[in-house]
């Protein structure tokens, strides 16, 4: 019987594996073979550019991942902070009776599909950033922007940040808590000093998760991201283009250069996310080496 | 002889409320959105109509005679009534602000339920309750539009002789091919991922000696599935699936079958988080029991563990649903964003969410009518959630 | 010998029981106290109650009077803060901070506002020397108190506690979690610290109580039932009660 149990868990396991797979086989075909009567598209010149698509076959993304990590991280940097705090709220500020209160409120935030968000995006915020800009005089297309872009990832990476720190922080040892008030520290001394610093790890963990649904992110920021030709874009007020939303703006047909090419984005996220993955792993076992 | 740091304590314990409070107000304005945008277009209609608008092009030889017609009590004050004609219209508009009339009684005497189709004159056709009237051509040569208004309708009806051509429609933007899709979805998926996924729980918690380096490995694989963006599994869908349904079925291209094993990969871990939470609440007593009672392990697993670990899966079958019903990008490649009314399972069609992405992503995005789903599909989350907060408050063993 | 703290009537309710019962005690300066009695006792509870840590708990509610320098600790004015600066406290479990060394044993300080560098490097070296800690650790105060051994870790907690300066230090079953070579350092270690310092000690151990002690307080179910000289507690107590638990009877 288990002999027979471990069959399914091998296919289980094997998806991750057939995943990255397919994705690379797809996306290096267009680098390797030249299908569709064209050349071949330039590996350098697409890992390189700085402009989308040059007819007929030269494609490049540089921009688009810098667009995407500085999107990404300014949504982190804004949310991270309100997060840590809401978590800090949740587990040891509010009055006992609104405590499951505010946790099913975040819960309710993480459970609101991307798409709802998308659309609350294009129907607030946007109309949001289109205020933000007339007062300094800035026209914008419609709100489609960076910073839109920037608030729609901050909102929905908020209630990830906010569930792992309350998890977290409940998971402090009491006794520690006690032992700096004991030592005569205020209670915000007390929360900052020893509870969030115990909670680091886990916190860090949270934001790395947060990060992760971020730069996965596609449907949401596809709506309000635009579709900057070429860049990179740090200008929030003008449209922009991460990896996410190339791959899925415009997706009409489903063969040809055009379709392939989505692949090598997809590849490119993949090897992203890896990367940060192992990038923030390091950073959270030295962040936890006192715990 | 209080100090300084209290009244500091204090202003940092109210910052940190104050700025906790960012999550609430983000809830109440997405909610507070889509019920402003999507109510009007929440009826009924909405849920069992068809997509597409459907044309009807008549004429009617009806011979009239005055005042044949009684007006319906249970009429509202804005409808405009035909005594001769037998029908009464009302002004309304369409999620662009557009005018246009609409039918809101008709008698089923009234010549006007029963006319030749102009393009197959032996197909009778009639005006129906709920239907937009586009266009009349009087035999007297005098015309209606659609954004002349009720009013003046009635009135030329009443002087009208007979009807050479009317046109009128079936107003589309309904959901149900998207709501049978989206049901077709959960199923199929559920049919793959549960024996897949609790199998799976189970080989881990139950029998896989942890120790084992491939065991680690099989762990360690299932848990990186949980980080994989959704956009990537509709890649993966696209690139595996899709070519396995075609050369097995006549399909082209995404179809529901892909999308629900594209999805089935994506909600396996899920299934397998959920199960395996559940079989490590059961306490060891419990396999001890059946254990000294004389049953081996498989049966002991599957007779007394699996039973119960039901409530366990069941909270993880509704966090699938959830998570299905809300997939967006991953459909978007492995089935298409083609909205369909007539559903077939080896052909393209979209789930809400997927429908709300086609209606907002073409030149004119129709926000009413993406807000109506959005308030569907959040009606959907809001019960699913709370099927799952029940089933762990009641069912699942505590942790000491 | 003057007394530190007096209670006065104190009688602590937790939820509808009644944990402690019109207790009457005082403690006399640069002496070391210890509590004694079964699990459950009170004892334990009048610790937490000489430093307010019982206020952390809900639906508790407190009568009576406790006085340090002559000052009611529960008035409603009573600066709860400074208190704790002034009362110390070590727990059973040894319970450093998830920091360095250094950082530990600068936390009190660092929290009343010390932040010159070279004050702070003084007030850890001498908390540590007179911890006995000093020597042990003196290379690796930039290191995490986690890699200290469980009687370190406790004697670090001791030197956090003294950092602050304090007048009084509670100890709640400090070497309930030690092994016999690390309690013996630590009993050593209260011995010494009574020169300078008022200690209250709660025990389960009645040797220990025996040998580091000068004042014994013996409680059961709520109740003070003796209060005198160790001793005197320990060779001839004068309640039947005291005599049946020191020699094992019950508890």
């Amino acid at each position: 019987m288990p002999r027979l149990l471990l069959i399914p868990a091998i296919i289980s396991a094997s998806f991750v594996i057939l995943i990255i797979m397919f994705v690379i086989q797809k996306g290096a075909s267009p680098f390797l073979f030249s299908r569709y009567g064209d050349q071949k598209v330039s590996f350098i010149r697409f890992m390189m550019g700085q402009t989308w698509f040059i007819p007929p076959n030269e494609y490049g993304i540089l921009y688009i991942v810098i667009n995407t990590v500085y999107v990404v991280s300014l949504a982190a940097i804004i949310s991270s902070p309100i997060a840590i705090f809401s978590g800090l709220f949740i587990a040891k500020i509010v009055p006992k009776i609104f405590k499951n209160l505010f946790q099913t409120v975040v819960e309710l935030l993480a459970a609101i599909p991307s798409i709802i968000y998308g659309v609350f995006g294009l129907g607030v915020i946007t109309k949001f950033v289109v205020r933000i800009a007339s007062l300094g005089g800035i026209q914008t297309a419609g709100g489609i922007s960076g910073m839109a872009t920037v608030l729609v990832l901050a909102v929905m990476i908020y209630p990830t940040i906010t569930l792992m720190s309350v998890t977290a922080i409940n998971t402090v040892d009491h006794d520690l808590e006690k032992a700096s008030l004991a030592l005569g520290a205020t209670k915000i001394q007390t929360l900052f000093k020893v509870t969030l610093a115990s909670a680091k790890p886990g916190i860090i963990t949270g934001i790395v998760l947060g990060l992760g649904r971020a730069l996965g992110e596609a449907t949401a920021v596809s709506m309000v991201a635009g579709n900057a030709g070429s860049g990179p874009v740090f200008d929030l007020f003008k449209t922009t283009r991460t990896l996410t939303s190339t791959m899925l703006l415009g997706f009409k047909e489903t063969s040809g250069l055009d379709y392939d090419i989505r692949f090598s984005v997809g590849v490119v996220l993949i090897f992203i996310i890896i990367a940060f993955n192992i990038l923030l792993g390091h950073f959270k076992k030295k962040a936890g080496r006192f715990a | 002889m209080k100090t300084n740091r209290h009244r500091l304590d204090k202003i940092y314990l109210s910052l940190i409320s104050f700025i906790s409070l960012f999550g609430v107000v983000i809830l109440v304005l997405v909610f507070a959105y889509i019920f402003n945008k999507g109510t009007r277009l929440l009826s009924w209609n909405l849920i069992v109509g068809d997509y597409y608008p459907e044309v009807y092009n008549a004429r009617s030889d009806g011979v009239i005679g005055e005042n044949m017609f009684v007006r319906p009590e249970n009429l509202s004050e804005n409808a405009w009534f035909s005594a001769k004609w037998g029908i009464a219209l009302e002004d309304n508009a369409d999620f662009e602000g557009k005018n246009y009339i609409k039918v809101v009684y008709i008698d089923k005497n009234s010549p006007l339920a029963n006319m030749p189709d102009k393009n197959d004159t032996n197909h009778m056709v009639g005006l129906k309750k709920g239907h937009s009237l586009d266009k009349v051509i009087f035999t007297n040569n005098v015309i209606v539009l659609s954004r002349e208004g009720a009013q003046n309708a009635i009135l030329l009806f009443d002087e009208a002789e007979g009807i050479a051509d009317i046109i009128f429609s079936k107003p589309g933007n309904g959901i149900r091919g998207s709501l049978i899709t989206t049901g077709y979805l959960i199923l199929f998926t559920l049919i793959i991922a549960l024996p897949l996924g609790i199998f799976t729980a189970i080989y881990l918690n139950e029998f896989a000696n942890p120790g084992r380096w491939y065991v680690k490995w099989l762990r360690r694989l299932v848990e990186t599935l949980t980080g994989v963006p959704s956009i990537i599994y509709g890649l993966f869908g696209a690139a595996l699936f899709i070519p396995f349904i075609s050369s097995i079925t006549s399909s082209e291209g995404g179809n529901i079958l892909t999308g629900a094993l594209t999805l089935s990969v994506m909600v396996l871990p899920i299934v397998i988080s959920a199960t395996e939470d559940a079989l490590k609440a059961i306490p060891d007593d419990f396999r001890h029991a059946s254990l000294a009672l004389g049953a081996n392990r498989s049966q002991t697993t599957f007779k007394i563990v699996l039973r119960a670990a039901i409530p366990g899966i069941l909270s993880g079958v509704l966090l699938s649903i959830g998570r299905i019903i809300g997939e967006s990008a991953a459909l978007i490649y492995a089935v298409g964003t083609a909205i369909k009314d007539k559903i077939i399972l080896t052909e393209k069609s979209t789930s809400l969410s997927v429908f709300i992405w086609s209606v907002m992503s073409g030149e004119n995005p129709n926000f009413e009518l993406a807000a109506s789903v959005a308030i569907i599909i959040m009606i959907f989350v809001l019960l699913l959630n709370l099927g799952i907060k029940i089933i762990s408050s009641k069912f699942i063993f505590k942790h000491n | 010998m003057p007394n530190v703290i007096e209670i006065k009537n104190l009688t602590f309710k937790y939820k509808d029981k009644i944990a402690l019962h019109n207790i009457d005690i005082a403690f006399p300066a640069r002496q070391v106290t210890a509590l004694i009695g079964p699990s459950g006792c009170g004892k334990s509870t009048l610790l937490r109650c000489l430093n307010r840590m019982n206020d952390l708990i809900e639906q508790t509610a407190i009568s009576g009077e406790i006085t340090y320098e002559g000052k009611d600790i529960y008035d409603r004015y009573y600066d709860v803060i400074e208190l704790r600066t002034k009362i110390g406290m070590v727990f059973q479990k040894p319970n450093p901070f998830p920091m360095s060394i250094f950082d530990n044993v600068a936390y009190g300080p660092r929290c009343q506002g010390v932040k010159e560098k070279k004050k702070l490097q003084e007030i850890v070296k001498k908390a540590l020397l007179d911890a006995a800690l000093y020597e042990e650790v003196k290379d690796r105060l930039k290191e995490s108190a986690m890699s200290l051994s469980g009687g370190q870790q406790q004697r670090l907690c001791i030197a956090r506690a003294i950092a602050m300066n304090p007048q009084v230090i509670l100890m709640d079953e400090p070497t309930s979690a030690l092994d016999p070579i690390a309690t013996a350092k630590i009993e050593e270690l209260i011995s010494d610290l009574k020169t300078s310092y008022t200690i209250i000690i709660v025990t389960h151990n009645m040797q220990q109580a025996a040998r580091i002690s000068d004042f014994t307080a013996f409680f059961l179910m709520g109740n003070l039932v003796e209060y005198g000289e160790t001793d005197q507690i320990f060779s001839k107590p004068l309640q039947p009660k005291t005599e049946e638990y020191i020699t094992g009877r019950f508890g």
